[in-house]
Protein backbone atom coordinates (compact mmCIF):
# COMPACT_ATOMS: atom_id res chain seq x y z
CA UNK A 1 0.00 0.00 0.00
CA UNK A 2 1.09 3.54 -1.07
CA UNK A 3 0.94 6.70 1.26
CA UNK A 4 2.24 8.01 4.67
CA UNK A 5 0.44 6.18 7.67
CA UNK A 6 -2.53 8.63 7.91
CA UNK A 7 -2.98 9.09 3.97
CA UNK A 8 -3.15 4.05 4.34
CA UNK A 9 -5.64 4.42 7.24
CA UNK A 10 -8.01 7.04 4.82
CA UNK A 11 -7.96 4.47 1.79
CA UNK A 12 -8.49 1.99 4.83
CA UNK A 13 -11.25 3.32 6.00
CA UNK A 14 -13.26 5.05 3.34
CA UNK A 15 -13.11 1.62 1.32
CA UNK A 16 -14.03 -0.39 4.02
CA UNK A 17 -16.94 2.21 4.73
CA UNK A 18 -18.03 1.99 0.86
CA UNK A 19 -18.34 -2.20 1.27
CA UNK A 20 -20.10 -1.92 4.55
CA UNK A 21 -22.67 0.46 3.89
CA UNK A 22 -23.47 -0.76 0.60
CA UNK A 23 -24.15 -4.10 2.35
CA UNK A 24 -25.75 -2.95 4.94
CA UNK A 25 -28.31 -0.70 3.36
CA UNK A 26 -29.00 -3.36 0.86
CA UNK A 27 -30.15 -5.52 3.33
CA UNK A 28 -32.05 -3.07 5.22
CA UNK A 29 -33.71 -1.95 1.90
CA UNK A 30 -34.06 -6.04 0.60
CA UNK A 31 -35.39 -6.98 4.55
CA UNK A 32 -38.17 -4.34 4.35
CA UNK A 33 -39.48 -5.24 0.80
CA UNK A 34 -39.57 -8.34 2.75
CA UNK A 35 -37.04 -9.80 -0.30
CA UNK A 36 -34.00 -11.01 2.16
CA UNK A 37 -35.49 -14.58 3.17
CA UNK A 38 -35.94 -15.84 -0.02
CA UNK A 39 -32.42 -14.63 -1.16
CA UNK A 40 -31.03 -15.86 1.79
CA UNK A 41 -32.77 -19.30 1.47
CA UNK A 42 -30.36 -19.75 -1.60
CA UNK A 43 -27.07 -18.63 -0.36
CA UNK A 44 -24.71 -20.69 0.96
CA UNK A 45 -22.89 -19.40 4.48
CA UNK A 46 -19.65 -19.77 3.46
CA UNK A 47 -20.40 -18.15 0.10
CA UNK A 48 -21.89 -15.16 1.24
CA UNK A 49 -19.07 -14.69 3.68
CA UNK A 50 -16.89 -15.56 0.44
CA UNK A 51 -19.20 -12.91 -1.89
CA UNK A 52 -17.92 -10.13 0.91
CA UNK A 53 -14.73 -10.70 1.30
CA UNK A 54 -14.54 -10.40 -2.50
CA UNK A 55 -16.49 -7.12 -2.13
CA UNK A 56 -14.10 -5.70 0.58
CA UNK A 57 -10.95 -6.72 -1.51
CA UNK A 58 -12.21 -4.96 -4.94
CA UNK A 59 -13.33 -1.99 -3.39
CA UNK A 60 -10.25 -1.79 -1.48
CA UNK A 61 -8.31 -1.63 -4.70
CA UNK A 62 -10.39 0.38 -6.58
CA UNK A 63 -10.47 2.75 -3.62
CA UNK A 64 -6.97 2.69 -3.10
CA UNK A 65 -6.88 3.73 -7.53
CA UNK A 66 -9.20 5.95 -7.00
CA UNK A 67 -7.48 7.74 -3.94
CA UNK A 68 -4.02 8.00 -5.67
CA UNK A 69 -2.76 12.11 -5.92
CA UNK A 70 -5.99 12.94 -3.69
CA UNK A 71 -5.57 14.63 -0.48
CA UNK A 72 -8.68 14.06 1.22
CA UNK A 73 -7.44 15.15 4.24
CA UNK A 74 -6.14 18.47 2.84
CA UNK A 75 -7.57 20.42 -0.22
CA UNK A 76 -9.19 18.50 -3.26
CA UNK A 77 -11.34 19.51 -5.73
CA UNK A 78 -14.90 17.86 -5.22
CA UNK A 79 -16.12 17.21 -8.59
CA UNK A 80 -12.53 15.53 -9.81
CA UNK A 81 -13.00 13.48 -6.40
CA UNK A 82 -16.42 12.79 -7.30
CA UNK A 83 -15.47 12.05 -11.29
CA UNK A 84 -12.77 9.26 -9.50
CA UNK A 85 -15.24 7.71 -7.44
CA UNK A 86 -17.81 7.49 -10.61
CA UNK A 87 -15.01 5.89 -12.50
CA UNK A 88 -13.57 3.72 -9.85
CA UNK A 89 -16.89 2.38 -8.70
CA UNK A 90 -17.56 1.74 -12.35
CA UNK A 91 -14.14 -0.27 -12.49
CA UNK A 92 -15.59 -2.44 -9.24
CA UNK A 93 -18.91 -3.02 -10.63
CA UNK A 94 -16.68 -5.23 -13.01
CA UNK A 95 -14.40 -6.69 -10.97
CA UNK A 96 -17.01 -7.92 -8.84
CA UNK A 97 -19.19 -9.36 -11.70
CA UNK A 98 -15.87 -10.84 -12.48
CA UNK A 99 -15.34 -12.50 -9.17
CA UNK A 100 -19.29 -13.68 -9.28
CA UNK A 101 -19.09 -15.07 -13.12
CA UNK A 102 -15.64 -16.89 -11.76
CA UNK A 103 -18.05 -18.62 -8.85
CA UNK A 104 -21.27 -19.18 -11.12
CA UNK A 105 -19.40 -21.00 -13.62
CA UNK A 106 -17.28 -23.05 -12.17
CA UNK A 107 -20.62 -24.02 -9.88
CA UNK A 108 -22.50 -25.04 -12.58
CA UNK A 109 -19.74 -26.46 -14.63
CA UNK A 110 -19.52 -28.69 -11.56
CA UNK A 111 -22.79 -29.40 -11.75
CA UNK A 112 -23.70 -29.84 -15.48
CA UNK A 113 -23.22 -33.86 -16.07
CA UNK A 114 -20.07 -34.66 -18.04
CA UNK A 115 -20.15 -34.80 -21.62
CA UNK A 116 -22.70 -32.33 -21.88
CA UNK A 117 -22.73 -29.49 -24.73
CA UNK A 118 -20.90 -26.50 -24.67
CA UNK A 119 -24.56 -24.45 -25.00
CA UNK A 120 -23.81 -22.68 -21.36
CA UNK A 121 -20.45 -21.05 -22.06
CA UNK A 122 -22.34 -20.00 -25.16
CA UNK A 123 -24.42 -18.85 -23.56
CA UNK A 124 -22.20 -17.09 -20.88
CA UNK A 125 -19.82 -15.99 -23.37
CA UNK A 126 -23.08 -13.83 -25.02
CA UNK A 127 -24.37 -12.38 -22.00
CA UNK A 128 -20.92 -11.63 -20.87
CA UNK A 129 -20.49 -7.98 -22.55
CA UNK A 130 -24.23 -7.18 -21.47
CA UNK A 131 -23.26 -7.96 -17.84
CA UNK A 132 -19.94 -5.60 -18.23
CA UNK A 133 -22.10 -2.91 -18.65
CA UNK A 134 -24.68 -3.32 -16.64
CA UNK A 135 -22.15 -4.19 -13.50
CA UNK A 136 -20.07 -0.55 -15.06
CA UNK A 137 -23.08 1.69 -14.72
CA UNK A 138 -24.34 0.02 -11.34
CA UNK A 139 -20.91 0.44 -9.92
CA UNK A 140 -20.27 3.90 -10.79
CA UNK A 141 -23.77 4.82 -10.09
CA UNK A 142 -23.47 3.79 -6.71
CA UNK A 143 -19.93 5.25 -6.29
CA UNK A 144 -21.31 8.60 -7.46
CA UNK A 145 -23.81 8.11 -4.57
CA UNK A 146 -21.07 7.41 -1.86
CA UNK A 147 -18.80 9.92 -3.55
CA UNK A 148 -21.15 12.55 -2.68
CA UNK A 149 -21.68 11.16 0.86
CA UNK A 150 -18.02 10.88 1.36
CA UNK A 151 -17.96 14.53 0.32
CA UNK A 152 -20.26 15.33 2.92
CA UNK A 153 -18.47 13.71 6.13
CA UNK A 154 -14.93 14.97 4.46
CA UNK A 155 -16.49 18.37 5.49
CA UNK A 156 -18.03 17.01 9.02
CA UNK A 157 -14.71 15.84 9.94
CA UNK A 158 -12.90 18.77 9.00
CA UNK A 159 -15.15 20.82 11.06
CA UNK A 160 -14.78 18.78 13.76
CA UNK A 161 -10.81 18.54 13.82
CA UNK A 162 -10.67 22.28 13.00
CA UNK A 163 -12.43 23.79 15.69
CA UNK A 164 -9.82 22.55 17.96
CA UNK A 165 -6.53 23.88 16.26
CA UNK B 1 -18.17 -28.78 6.30
CA UNK B 2 -20.35 -28.89 9.06
CA UNK B 3 -22.83 -26.56 8.98
CA UNK B 4 -23.35 -26.22 12.86
CA UNK B 5 -19.74 -25.64 13.45
CA UNK B 6 -19.77 -23.12 10.20
CA UNK B 7 -23.09 -20.95 12.03
CA UNK B 8 -20.45 -21.45 15.51
CA UNK B 9 -17.94 -19.95 14.15
CA UNK B 10 -19.35 -17.12 12.06
CA UNK B 11 -21.46 -16.08 15.42
CA UNK B 12 -17.76 -16.77 17.59
CA UNK B 13 -16.44 -13.66 15.57
CA UNK B 14 -19.72 -11.70 15.12
CA UNK B 15 -18.90 -11.41 19.08
CA UNK B 16 -15.26 -11.21 19.12
CA UNK B 17 -15.03 -8.32 16.62
CA UNK B 18 -18.14 -6.32 18.08
CA UNK B 19 -16.12 -6.97 21.95
CA UNK B 20 -12.72 -5.32 20.23
CA UNK B 21 -14.68 -2.44 18.19
CA UNK B 22 -16.82 -1.31 21.78
CA UNK B 23 -14.40 -2.57 24.35
CA UNK B 24 -11.49 -0.43 22.17
CA UNK B 25 -14.02 2.98 21.66
CA UNK B 26 -14.31 2.11 25.67
CA UNK B 27 -10.64 2.01 26.40
CA UNK B 28 -10.08 5.13 23.97
CA UNK B 29 -12.68 7.45 25.82
CA UNK B 30 -11.56 6.68 29.39
CA UNK B 31 -7.64 7.60 28.84
CA UNK B 32 -9.30 10.73 26.87
CA UNK B 33 -11.53 11.42 29.71
CA UNK B 34 -8.87 11.22 32.35
CA UNK B 35 -5.71 12.42 30.48
CA UNK B 36 -4.95 15.10 32.27
CA UNK B 37 -5.19 13.18 35.67
CA UNK B 38 -2.79 10.10 34.37
CA UNK B 39 -0.73 12.55 32.37
CA UNK B 40 -1.54 11.26 29.00
CA UNK B 41 0.39 12.77 25.76
CA UNK B 42 -1.79 13.85 23.16
CA UNK B 43 0.80 12.87 20.82
CA UNK B 44 0.54 8.78 22.51
CA UNK B 45 -3.70 9.60 22.74
CA UNK B 46 -3.37 10.64 18.75
CA UNK B 47 -1.17 7.17 18.28
CA UNK B 48 -3.87 4.93 20.12
CA UNK B 49 -6.60 6.84 18.66
CA UNK B 50 -5.30 5.88 15.04
CA UNK B 51 -4.16 2.26 16.24
CA UNK B 52 -8.25 1.82 16.94
CA UNK B 53 -9.41 3.46 13.84
CA UNK B 54 -7.38 0.41 11.81
CA UNK B 55 -9.29 -1.95 13.75
CA UNK B 56 -12.61 -0.39 13.90
CA UNK B 57 -12.48 -0.67 10.58
CA UNK B 58 -11.59 -4.10 10.55
CA UNK B 59 -14.33 -5.06 12.79
CA UNK B 60 -16.88 -3.30 11.09
CA UNK B 61 -16.11 -5.14 7.57
CA UNK B 62 -15.90 -8.29 9.80
CA UNK B 63 -19.54 -7.48 11.39
CA UNK B 64 -21.08 -6.83 8.30
CA UNK B 65 -20.01 -10.16 6.82
CA UNK B 66 -20.85 -12.30 9.73
CA UNK B 67 -23.67 -10.33 10.59
CA UNK B 68 -24.96 -11.44 6.85
CA UNK B 69 -24.18 -14.50 7.86
CA UNK B 70 -25.95 -14.99 11.18
CA UNK B 71 -28.99 -13.65 8.99
CA UNK B 72 -28.36 -16.64 6.34
CA UNK B 73 -28.52 -19.01 9.06
CA UNK B 74 -32.34 -18.13 9.52
CA UNK B 75 -32.63 -18.34 5.70
CA UNK B 76 -36.62 -18.45 4.35
CA UNK B 77 -37.38 -18.56 7.96
CA UNK B 78 -36.54 -15.01 8.73
CA UNK B 79 -39.20 -13.28 10.51
CA UNK B 80 -41.05 -10.93 8.83
CA UNK B 81 -40.42 -7.14 9.13
CA UNK B 82 -43.96 -6.60 10.41
CA UNK B 83 -43.15 -9.06 13.78
CA UNK B 84 -41.83 -7.60 16.60
CA UNK B 85 -38.42 -9.03 16.13
CA UNK B 86 -38.38 -7.36 12.53
CA UNK B 87 -39.44 -4.66 13.89
CA UNK B 88 -36.42 -4.44 16.38
CA UNK B 89 -33.96 -6.08 13.23
CA UNK B 90 -34.84 -2.88 11.31
CA UNK B 91 -33.90 -0.48 14.05
CA UNK B 92 -30.86 -2.35 14.92
CA UNK B 93 -30.03 -1.87 10.95
CA UNK B 94 -30.91 1.04 11.04
CA UNK B 95 -28.08 2.29 13.95
CA UNK B 96 -26.03 0.47 12.36
CA UNK B 97 -26.47 2.41 9.32
CA UNK B 98 -25.75 5.71 11.54
CA UNK B 99 -22.79 4.34 13.55
CA UNK B 100 -20.83 3.10 10.42
CA UNK B 101 -21.69 7.08 8.76
CA UNK B 102 -20.45 9.04 11.96
CA UNK B 103 -17.71 6.67 12.14
CA UNK B 104 -16.14 7.86 8.74
CA UNK B 105 -15.82 11.44 9.89
CA UNK B 106 -14.28 10.20 13.40
CA UNK B 107 -11.73 8.47 11.62
CA UNK B 108 -10.75 11.53 9.47
CA UNK B 109 -10.67 13.67 11.95
CA UNK B 110 -8.61 11.77 13.94
CA UNK B 111 -6.03 11.73 11.02
CA UNK B 112 -6.02 15.20 10.59
CA UNK B 113 -5.13 16.18 14.00
CA UNK B 114 -2.31 13.75 13.61
CA UNK B 115 -0.38 16.13 11.76
CA UNK B 116 -0.64 19.17 14.29
CA UNK B 117 -1.47 16.85 17.80
CA UNK B 118 -3.03 19.98 19.57
CA UNK B 119 -2.81 20.32 23.24
CA UNK B 120 -6.47 19.55 23.87
CA UNK B 121 -6.92 16.58 21.63
CA UNK B 122 -8.08 14.97 24.93
CA UNK B 123 -11.40 17.13 24.54
CA UNK B 124 -12.46 16.19 20.99
CA UNK B 125 -11.62 12.67 21.45
CA UNK B 126 -13.46 11.92 24.42
CA UNK B 127 -16.72 13.63 22.51
CA UNK B 128 -16.12 11.29 19.63
CA UNK B 129 -15.44 8.06 21.80
CA UNK B 130 -18.19 9.04 23.66
CA UNK B 131 -20.82 8.79 21.21
CA UNK B 132 -19.31 5.84 19.74
CA UNK B 133 -18.95 3.80 22.63
CA UNK B 134 -22.58 5.07 23.44
CA UNK B 135 -23.83 3.93 19.97
CA UNK B 136 -22.22 0.53 19.91
CA UNK B 137 -23.69 -0.43 23.33
CA UNK B 138 -27.20 0.26 21.78
CA UNK B 139 -26.66 -2.05 19.29
CA UNK B 140 -25.00 -4.35 21.64
CA UNK B 141 -28.35 -4.36 23.62
CA UNK B 142 -30.60 -4.36 20.55
CA UNK B 143 -28.45 -7.76 19.70
CA UNK B 144 -28.84 -9.11 22.98
CA UNK B 145 -32.55 -8.14 23.05
CA UNK B 146 -32.87 -9.82 19.33
CA UNK B 147 -31.16 -12.91 20.38
CA UNK B 148 -32.71 -13.83 23.69
CA UNK B 149 -35.70 -11.87 23.61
Amino acid sequence: MNGDPPQRLVTWALATFHATLFVVASVLFAYTRGGLGSLLANLNTLVGLGLFAALWATTFLTTQRALEGIDVLGTMDDRAFVRRVFRWGAANGMAFLAVLAVVFLVGSLAAIPAGSGPGFLLFAAFAAPFALVVSAAVGGAVGAVLGVIDLGLVRLARRLSAENN
Amino acid sequence: MDVHLLHLAVRWLHVLAMAVALGGAALVFVLAARARQIGVPAVALLQLAASYEWVFWLAAGTLAMTGIGNLGAFGAGLPSPQTGWGTTLVVKLSVVVLLVMLSLPRTLAVARLAFAAPSHVADVLRTLYAFTSATFALVVAIAIWLAHG
